[in-house]
């Protein structure tokens, strides 16, 4: 074992000509599980997508490029999608990889126990035409299918049904919880939950390598001050994410370097669309001033985001305009204009709206959710006092929020929303569409949003192969959730982190840390 | 003396059954575990699915019976975070957390009552006030802020010392040691002081005061009268009649010490239980949460239990007392 990892210590040193290294790396959370069809949230599909591989996988750009296929086309007029895979991949226990595996990896995926089951929701079936050809049909046109299985990743159909994970079990675990056999450039050698996880270059890997990693250790470390000390000190090489207010003291360390870049995550204030009347308020039975668009306005108006990214984010955020980051395809460059503040703009709505004299509503928030997320909500708060308008601020762990979202217990709220698909559709298809539990729509639409309009085009939208068609469509749903002012998009949550200067990486807006990108000099 | 232990023995399962009670009625606040086992995509059917499942739809005393039912055969549940049985989880993390608490448990003694005896003794010395007035640094400074000082001074700033994490271990059958390797030795020394700084400083004062009280009493004067050396007092007469409280304190103090190694261990990313809970509380890993807090009460119930019968074994008077009644 020891014998064939220094050869390829010397395979690659010759590769890449630069020296071999040990790469150690820290964030606040262990993936809680190794099985890529178990859980699907950001730690353990980023932490993966170093083991296990998809049919395609997004470059350093986003960007969707060949992964285990090596091309795909439509279907007849969009009856679905044939893909053909790579020849010659093997899997880390060496096993080869195949048309069988994709199928048995969609069965897995797509089943009742997987998390990831949405995504196969337009697919009625998926037929192996032969080794290295496999056809996914769907239901309806599907132009977006390829890429938004970037994170469904292949596992071996041989090595999975032997060790009696067949499928995945997130609530008692099974072997593959704990071990993994993709085929990614790297492989888990050892894996000890919430302690350390440590990698090894995949010898047989189909792709080039670019990094000189030989070994890769991963520790989760909780205390953001404690990871800016490991970091200092040099225990670790790169940790993720930096806490904000450490920014500035980390640059002027010439031994460590901060990369800051946008992460896919906008976060806005949203409000009650469905109740009659307010339910945190000092003014008893009066009717939802929220279900007014023009107090929604007047809301947007009032925040000031300049001013929250300049002291609360310290100029490492971006305001946002749309629900969607200008990064994400589909997004409207007609309506990239937010709202300007204007205090007084905003008074003059709230009294055309019969609010002259305010009134008071209960504001929710998380607290360690989103980057200072409290503190980004006490600044909502005294901004809007200026209006006149008074908002009494609840903040609480997201093991709380999420449940009391659920319950309606809100007059406006704050939510941050990551499009996994990385499309404009996203936000449309779970934060604005009518809440329809059958067809899975409008899920995240706590506020119970509804437009007819909306809910028309967005099948339109997902079945459109036409670009210019379908961004006219999403340009004009952006259009309505601007002039309804359905939530109030305030800023794109920036990324930072923090490495060595010897270290060189590439930082993707997804926030996923990939290995196959990262040289130790 | 039978019939103290049993009747205690009693009272401390019944102590057990209410910690259970109060703590799974206090789970719902926690909050909802559900959200973080579902991905971003999860529908409303799936988180109903989920939740009966869980078994979390029942209301919590039928939850709290079932855990006991489990529990009785030694099966506590699986982790809702790792999907792996609780047991097992325990297990691989108790060593770390008891090796710290004995390391540091063994210092705050021994440092505890050697300066307290020096300090009591000495008690007009320069190096005594001095000892004295660095010790309420120990007394009030919080233990994260003392655990973030060692860090930035010895790993940051010196470069000596790891600044997370337990080192390199070995496995002796079942427990993994860090005794045994230098950057284990070496990952032990912060947490190490950082946990025990406050019971070594609490033990120190307590001795001390003591001590001076002894010293003061009769049969101390009429033993300097006998011309008994110094050394024999201090250390045969006056030091074993200080014990009574010190055994008192430091065998509750033993327990803290381990139940909260929370903050310490999360300090300094200690893999032990304390840090095992804070991930638990986070997630709302409710059958982490439970096994902990209950093998945390069975400690502290058993740690009362032997300090009071260290009492019987110690102080005389108590046996007579118990014949008499």
């Amino acid at each position: 074992m020891t014998l064939r990892n220094s050869a390829i210590g010397i395979a690659m040193l010759a590769a890449t000509s630069v020296q071999a290294a040990d790469f150690k790396w820290a964030s606040t959370t262990d993936p809680q599980t190794m099985d890529p069809h178990a859980v699907n949230s950001a730690p353990v599909l980023g932490f993966l997508n170093n083991v296990y591989e998809g049919l395609v996988r997004r470059d350093k750009d986003m960007s969707v490029q060949p992964a285990l296929a090596v091309s795909w086309e439509p279907i007849g007029e969009g009856d679905g999608w044939r893909f053909k895979l790579r020849e010659g991949v093997t899997f880390h226990d060496g096993s080869t990889f195949d048309a069988q595996d994709v199928l048995f990896s969609y069965q897995r995926a797509s089943g009742e126990a997987a998390d990831t089951r949405s995504w196969f929701a337009p697919i009625s079936e998926v037929i192996v035409v032969d080794d290295y050809t496999v056809d996914f049909m769907t239901t309806a046109p599907n132009p977006l299918f390829p890429s938004s299985i970037a994170n469904w990743m292949i596992m071996d159909q041989g090595w999975t049904e032997a060790n009696d994970a067949a499928v995945p079990d997130k609530e008692a675990g099974n072997y593959a919880t704990i071990n993994a056999n993709g085929t990614g450039a790297f492989k888990v050698t050892e894996r000890e939950p919430g302690l350390k996880t440590v990698l090894e270059p995949h010898e047989g890997w189909w792709g080039d390598v670019e990094h000189n990693i030989t070994r890769a250790e991963f520790n989760p470390i909780q205390n953001p001050a404690t990871a800016v000390a490991a970091l200092l000190s040099g225990d670790v090489d790169m940790i993720n994410p930096v806490p904000i207010q450490d920014v500035a003291r980390l640059q002027e360390d010439s031994d460590v370097e901060v990369i800051k870049g946008i992460e896919a995550r906008v976060i806005m204030l949203g409000f009650d669309h469905e109740a009659e009347t307010l339910k945190y308020t000092d003014d008893e039975g009066k009717p939802n001033p929220f279900r007014d668009p023009r107090v929604r306005k007047a809301v947007a108006q009032a925040v000031n985001v300049d001013a929250i990214l300049a002291t609360i984010m310290r100029g490492n955020a971006e305001a946002a305009s749309q629900l969607v980051s200008p990064a994400m395809s589909g997004y409207s460059a007609a309506h990239a204009e937010r709202p300007a503040f204007d205090v007084e703009g905003a008074k003059a709505l709230l009294a055309e709206a019969g609010y002259a004299d305010g009134f008071s509503f209960g504001l929710k928030c998380p607290n360690d959710r989103y980057l200072n997320d409290e503190a980004v909500c006490q600044a909502v708060v005294s901004m809007l006092a200026k209006i006149g308008i008074t908002a009494e601020l609840e903040a609480m762990p997201v093991r709380n929020y999420w449940p009391e979202l659920r319950e309606d217990n809100y007059d406006m709220y704050l939510l941050g929303w990551s499009p996994g698909t990385f499309d404009a559709e996203h936000p449309v298809r779970f934060l604005v569409a009518t809440p329809n539990e059958e067809k899975k729509l409008g899920s995240w639409n706590f506020g119970g949003f509804s437009n007819a309009r909306v809910d028309e085009l967005l099948p339109a939208i997902q079945s459109e192969l036409d670009e210019t068609k379908r961004q006219a469509m999403l340009d004009e749903v952006a259009k309505i959730i601007q002039d309804e002012q359905v939530y109030v998009p305030m800023y794109v949550q920036p990324l930072v982190w923090g490495t060595r200067s010897n270290v060189e990486l590439t930082q993707r807006p997804d926030n996923f840390f990939l290995l196959r990108w990262v040289t130790v000099n | 003396m039978f019939a103290y232990i049993v009747r205690r023995m009693l009272q401390s399962v019944i102590v057990l059954l209410v910690v259970g009670l109060v703590a799974f009625s206090m789970f719902r606040f926690v909050g909802d575990p559900i959200d973080n086992m579902l991905g971003q995509e999860r529908t409303q059917a799936d988180i109903d699915r989920l939740r009966a499942e869980l078994g979390l739809d029942q209301p919590f005393p039928v939850q709290y019976y079932k855990f006991l039912k489990n529990a009785v055969q030694g099966n506590f549940g699986v982790s809702y975070r790792q999907g792996r049985p609780v047991s097992t989880i325990i297990a691989e993390r108790a060593p770390a957390t008891l090796e710290l608490a004995f390391v540091s448990g063994f210092l705050a003694i021994t440092m505890g009552i050697a300066l307290g005896v020096f300090t009591a003794i000495r008690r007009q010395g320069i190096a005594a006030n001095v000892i004295m007035t660095v010790s309420l640094i120990g007394v009030s400074l919080p233990t994260f802020l003392i655990g973030i000082l060692l860090i930035y001074i010895f790993s940051v700033e010196l470069d000596l010392l790891p600044s997370f994490g337990r080192g390199e271990t070995v496995m002796i059958g079942n427990w993994s040691t860090g005794f045994l390797t230098t950057s284990g030795l070496k990952a032990l020394i912060l947490p190490a002081i950082t946990l025990g700084l406050y019971q070594m400083t609490l033990i120190m004062r307590l001795v001390r005061s003591e001590m001076l009280e002894v010293l003061r009493a009769d049969y101390v004067r009429f033993a300097r009268a006998r011309g008994l050396s110094d050394r024999v007092i201090n250390f045969r007469h006056a030091l074993k009649n200080t014990m009574v409280p010190v055994i008192t304190i430091t065998g509750l103090q033993l327990g803290s010490i381990i139940a909260f190694a929370i903050i310490t261990e999360t300090v300094f990313q200690w893999p032990g239980v304390g840090l095992l809970f804070i991930n638990a509380i986070q997630f709302v890993d409710i059958p982490v949460m439970a096994a902990y807090l209950m093998l945390i009460s069975v400690m502290f119930v058993s740690i009362n239990l032997i300090v009071d019968l260290l009492y019987y074994a110690i102080d005389p008077r108590l046996r007579v007392d118990a014949r008499a009644t």
